[in-house]
């Protein structure tokens, strides 16, 4: 998959992750790996990035005597994720013609 | 390698970063291990998982600004000495203009992208314009010449077809262009971290 693309993705997929609770780095791989392959050096970047932009938040939870970090998506977050299922309904039309096309001249 | 081997060589190769920077780095990857090993890892096997530290410090500086960059390589060097201080006045003449040609260099490598962008859309749009007018003017002609008026029109319907074709080649080529200087950017920031790990 294209670089570009791929982190776009995974930006996305860490958020709807988020959406449905909070939570902290170890369970957001295990969740979005299921979908998209990622590493614990590929969703640092991705944290800091969503951090910056607002996306989400952090705080820190005591758990078996350390603090764990925990993430939440904000509103700017949720908006992001609708956003891209916004644009990707144009993709997807086009992917519909693309696949039709290959399929028809099989 | 254990956790504190690991979170010593994780500083030591982010050294050149605010430290806040590194604090939080490094806290963030030594939870990923305790949670690995709550997990079932042993400590040893958590870190591996982990994979190689060069590529985790990679991440973590290609995701910095230019800027930010070449200032914390600057950095890094944790104050200058006094002969490096001369050195460094002395040789100003030499290095100033290299400094200036290196972001020149990055700043010719974008304008030359863009203007190539910016004049293949010229050409098709050129192309269309031609294209139109050259049907409309067409027309007059028939009235004068016959066949130099066919002979325009002839050319007109051509321009319109090439820019059709040219339109999609040239959209092409420009996504492929701007996906070049993203490289090349990344190309540019990696030069100030591969030293650095």
């Amino acid at each position: 998959m294209d670089i570009q693309l791929r982190r776009g993705i995974l930006d996305i997929c860490v958020l709807k992750v988020l959406s449905r609770n909070d939570s902290y780095g170890y369970q957001i791989i295990k969740d979005v790996s299921i979908f998209v392959e990622i590493s614990e050096s590929t969703l640092y970047p991705i944290l800091k990035r969503l951090e910056i932009g607002n996306c989400v938040t952090e705080y820190s939870v005591e758990h078996n005597g350390r603090l764990r970090k925990y993430y939440k998506i904000t509103d700017v977050g949720k908006k992001k994720i609708e956003d891209f299922i916004e644009e990707w309904k144009e993709v997807m039309d086009v992917y519909k013609f693309i696949a039709d096309e290959m399929g028809e001249s099989k | 390698m254990n956790k504190v081997e690991f979170k010593l060589c994780l500083e030591e190769k982010l050294k050149a970063l605010p430290q806040n920077e590194i604090q939080k780095s490094v806290e963030y990857y030594l939870e990923m291990i305790d949670d690995r090993i709550e997990d079932g890892m042993s400590e040893e096997e958590a870190i591996i998982a982990l994979g190689d530290i060069d590529v985790i410090v990679n991440n973590i500086m290609l995701d910095r600004p230019l800027s930010s960059l070449m200032k914390e390589k600057m950095k890094s060097t944790n104050g200058l000495k006094t002969w490096e201080v001369i050195l460094l006045v002395l040789g100003f003449p030499v290095w100033f203009p290299l400094v200036m040609s290196f972001f020149a260099v990055i700043f010719s490598v974008y304008v030359t992208v863009w203007s190539i962008i910016i004049s293949l859309w010229a050409v098709v749009f050129s192309l269309i314009i031609v294209g139109i007018v050259g049907v409309g003017s067409s027309i007059l002609f028939m009235i004068r010449n016959g066949f130099s008026g066919l002979f325009i029109l002839g050319c007109s319907i051509c321009c319109i077809g090439l820019s059709v074709l040219a339109f999609f080649a040239v959209k092409f080529i420009s996504v492929c262009l701007i996906k070049l200087t993203g490289k090349f950017l990344r190309a540019v920031k990696s030069i100030f971290i591969k030293k650095e790990a």
